[in-house]
């Protein structure tokens, strides 16, 4: 028992910094202050923030699909309880009315709603592909929608699809899907819009299981692939001049709650890796990530808010509800 | 001890509070290209974390800082030799150990026949079981033949008849993919006396009762005494139940295996 008494170094530290560079954050993983036995969670999906500056997590617990948060982890307010699959969710600005576009992976469903959870909107299976024959081959995870309001959905755990629609949710073509080439995607786990190159928005879209992003045009020619060794990059979700992602696992260790958040700048260079390896390029090429700090288990997606702070959804991890990342200055 | 310190002081902090601040560090990756070698094999240990080092024994010992730390490419002659790993930093909970065990090539194998693999997980060919490739947990890897059938069924031809004792396997176990060990080893050896396959080892595995991530698994075989032969029969039954706590349950598990060798 004597052991007990030493003071351990560990007690004394302010709180664990993760990361690397300019790109280093303080993690809270008491963030959250919603009271378990009113608001459970399931898996916690997907965060955004919206104009009023609440953080809306999305869940599939159907007691509370939809908790709405302020800054501080109070809850505000919850919605939604017929959501089972709940997985993806995008805020939209359609006209100065903000919107959401949830995934429902069981309903096979992406269901656009207002910001507290009035339907507008449910797009059913995309039969006018010619490549679905039922909605159980359809499971989409997430969208992104351009600014004049075309809707494209992944089908990220159906036929890795990426699935065009406009604005009132007409279908107007698809890409993607499985194959051999560079163009073809395997688990199309998330998409987003890229505007940082000032010209016409870019498609990223999150290839996991090949540990890449992919960018197509917004008619869905095939650009380029960004190589992310030994990493499952969940949607990409860009805040300013960085690109941010959770890894829910790595290939080192699979199976085995090997999480962590990566950061790109907009060359596309990892810069830093919250509770992961400190990025290293060997003559260009990017060396396979892993965990190196177990802080998360299965990171599922990230929210950069109007002060930079980062929440992380996790998938699978005990039900706890997000952990708040401030920056280090 | 040590574990037991690990646990009272994660509770003190719990109690005050501060259990937010203190996290374990993950296990090093250790980097090699086989568990399997001829002559020598070479490990290298990776860990970029800074206000972090990796320590590691070879002798079969939990590592600690007293042992030594890791400062270039570790070099393995010996065989079964287990190289463990682990990462201690200021700030955090040591990591928990890594570890991989390296063997040696057996005897000499002239042949080994194998029935094909599902079509996803062929293997590397004909010598997959004999190629002294494996060892890496990942099911992917052409290491490996992956197999999801009632029976396996492998014969191993050795290049002339000699004194053999043991039989080594290197399966992967990876529940949450649906691999599982086998229930039930069997292994015969020609006899010449009378010329038909006589039984030689058994082994019978149970299912764990969780998911555990993905890992190879080494299975030894030993008899008591030596034995002359030079044909191996080995009958493999994959797990034809996945147990009722798997989301899998009642369907027939998968099998993975990579190598096979004779001593």
């Amino acid at each position: 028992m004597a052991a007990v008494l030493i003071k351990p170094a560990v007690l004394y530290e302010a709180g664990t910094i993760l990361g690397q560079g300019n790109k280093r954050y303080r993690i809270d993983t008491h963030w959250s202050q919603a009271d378990v036995a009113r608001f459970p969670v399931n898996d916690c999906h997907e965060m955004i923030q919206d104009r009023s500056g609440r953080i809306l997590l999305l869940t599939n617990e159907t007691k509370n699909n939809v908790l709405v948060y302020d800054k501080k982890g109070r809850i505000l307010t919850t919605w939604g309880h017929e959501y089972p699959g709940a997985h993806g969710l995008t805020l939209f600005d359609e006209n100065g009315t903000e919107v959401l576009f949830i995934c429902d992976n069981a309903r096979h469903q992406v269901i656009k709603t207002t910001i507290d959870g009035r339907v507008l909107m449910v797009l059913d299976y995309p039969r006018e592909t010619g490549r679905y024959t039922k909605p159980e081959e359809y499971i989409p995870t997430e969208t992104a929608i351009a600014p004049n309001g075309d809707i494209y959905v992944a089908d990220g755990y159906g036929k890795d699809f990426i699935i065009h629609y406009d604005a009132q949710g007409r279908f107007i073509n698809f890409f993607g899907g499985r194959g051999t080439e560079e163009k073809h995607l395997l688990n199309a786990h998330g998409i987003c819009m890229d505007f940082r190159s000032g010209g016409a928005p870019i498609l990223i879209v999150t290839s996991r299981q090949q540990n890449a992003f992919k960018r197509y045009t917004l008619e869905g020619a095939y650009i380029n692939t960004i190589s992310l060794p030994g990493a499952w990059v969940c949607r990409p979700v860009i805040k300013g001049d960085y690109l941010y992602a959770a890894v829910l696992q790595t290939n080192s260790r699979q199976g085995d709650q090997s999480g962590f958040v990566t950061i790109l700048d907009k060359n596309f260079t990892v810069v830093s890796n919250l509770a992961g390896s400190e990025p290293n390029y060997v003559d260009g090429k990017l060396e396979s990530m892993y965990q190196t700090i177990q802080c998360f288990a299965y990171p599922h997606d990230v929210c950069v808010d109007d002060d930079e702070n980062l929440y992380i959804a996790q998938w699978n991890s005990g039900k706890v509800y997000p952990y708040k990342l401030s920056p280090v200055i | 001890m040590k574990l037991l310190f690990f646990q009272t002081l994660y509770l003190l902090m719990f109690h005050y509070g501060a259990a937010q601040e203190a996290f374990r560090l993950a296990k090093p990756i250790i980097g090699y290209r086989s568990a399997f070698f001829n002559d020598s094999a070479v490990a290298d240990l990776r860990f970029a974390q800074a206000g972090t080092q990796i320590y590691y024994t070879l002798n079969g010992r939990e590592p600690t800082e007293a042992d030594s730390k890791y400062q270039r490419p570790v070099v393995i002659k010996e065989s079964m030799t287990t190289l463990k790993a682990k990462v201690f930093g200021r700030g955090f909970f040591p990591s928990a150990t890594a570890s991989v065990t390296f063997i040696q090539d057996g005897l000499p194998i002239k042949s080994v026949e194998q029935p094909a693999g599902d079509e996803n997980f062929k293997g590397n060919g004909a010598a997959t079981l004999q190629d002294n490739l494996g060892g890496i947990a990942d099911m992917h890897s052409t290491n490996f033949i992956g197999y999801r059938r009632d029976s396996v069924t492998i014969l191993i031809t050795l290049d002339k008849p000699q004194s053999v004792q043991s039989i080594l396997f290197d399966f992967l176990q990876d529940e949450g993919s649906w691999i599982f060990l086998p229930q039930k080893v069997e292994v015969l050896f020609y006899n010449y006396k009378n010329r038909a396959y006589d039984p030689w080892l058994e082994k019978i595995f149970s299912p764990d009762s969780l998911i555990k991530g993905s890992s190879t698994v080494l299975a030894m075989l030993t008899s008591g005494q030596k034995l002359v032969t030079d044909q191996i029969k080995v009958m493999l039954r994959p797990l034809s139940s996945i147990p009722a706590w798997h989301p899998g349950k009642g369907n027939k598990a998968w099998l993975f295996i990579d190598e096979v060798k004779i001593y």
